[in-house]
């Protein structure tokens, strides 16, 4: 696997960037960039500001995502927060607090 | 802990400014700027650019770092590794062809001497054996020659920051009649890495 893992041992406190697909077993606090796709794994647990073309959520994000094409909130994620993205799909069993706004 | 075998990667594309810590293996093929705190190893692929302060286990250089390592264990500079900044650990491995330019801190050279030669270090360097091993050595060295040590200790030291070798003959008689044994194979390390360094970083 060459794309970019943080394990579920590692905390991040500050800002990551990239044109990558990123998965985040353990903790980010700050804020993430991507050009590509965020997978938030069940172990996940991000407090920052995304800004990504997709995400996956199966874990926990607290802050306020912006995508370019699609959010995905899984069953058992957890997140708060307001979501802004054309396409956003809540999955029964997930728990979320925030704002939706698809640009209408 | 999910895996048994746990690992972080950071890819080629990626950037990260932050404070890390972990107690995993990071390998680094991006860049990270910032801080790395790890209780494993960290790796720094040949596309990796590290411009951190880092304070890991084992640190292992293939690609670019700019920063202080210290290590608990070991830090090795690969033969494509570049680095800039100061290493402190007990194992420093810097092959040729690696390019350094800092100093290097291998702390207390009279405790890891005890322990015999490098490639048993190297071998059961996971394991819990060095450990066991470089104990008791040391309490044996502290027991059968109490005054060797402190007149071992300034010896290798003064012959780093002096021009290698005239220092060299003047530091070998006199650590072997106090009869320390592993004493002078630190001082033909030392300059032997100190040498290498030169010719590769000039």
């Amino acid at each position: 696997m060459a794309n970019t893992v943080i394990g579920s041992s590692i905390v991040i406190d500050g800002e990551i960037t990239g044109d990558e697909d990123l998965v985040i077993q353990g903790t980010v606090k700050g804020k993430i960039q991507l050009k590509e796709s965020l997978y938030v794994e069940s172990s996940g647990v991000v407090e920052a500001d995304i800004e990504t073309q997709n995400i996956e959520v199966s874990g926990q994000v607290t802050g306020n995502v912006t995508a370019s094409d699609k959010v995905e909130l899984k069953s058992e994620c957890r997140m708060v927060g307001d979501i802004k993205a054309p396409r956003i799909l809540i999955a029964d069993g997930a728990s979320f607090k925030g704002n939706v706004d698809m640009d209408v | 802990m999910v895996d048994t075998v746990q690992s972080t990667i950071i890819g080629p594309s990626i950037v990260i400014r932050a404070n890390l810590q972990g107690d995993e293996d990071l390998t680094v093929l991006g860049r990270v700027e910032g801080t790395i705190n790890l209780t494993k190893t960290v790796n720094v692929a040949e596309s990796g650019v590290v411009k951190a302060d880092l304070t890991v286990r084992n640190a292992i250089v293939s690609g670019v770092v700019v920063g202080n390592i210290t290590a608990s264990d070991s830090v090795e500079i690969t033969e494509a590794g570049r680095m800039v900044g100061d290493i402190r650990a007990p194992r420093v491995i810097i092959v040729d062809g690696a390019r350094f330019r800092g100093t290097v801190d291998m702390g207390d050279l009279d405790a890891p001497r005890a322990s015999g030669p490098l490639p048993a270090r190297t071998v059961s360097s996971r394991s819990a054996a060095p450990i066991k091993g470089a104990l008791p050595a040391r309490g044996e060295v502290a027991k059968a020659k109490p005054l060797p040590p402190p007149m071992a200790r300034p010896a290798p030291v003064k012959s780093a920051p002096l021009a290698a070798k005239p220092a060299a003959p003047a530091t070998k008689p006199a650590v072997e009649a106090v009869t320390v044994p592993a004493a002078p194979i630190a001082a033909k390390k030392k300059i032997k890495k100190k040498v290498v360094v030169k010719k590769k970083g000039e």
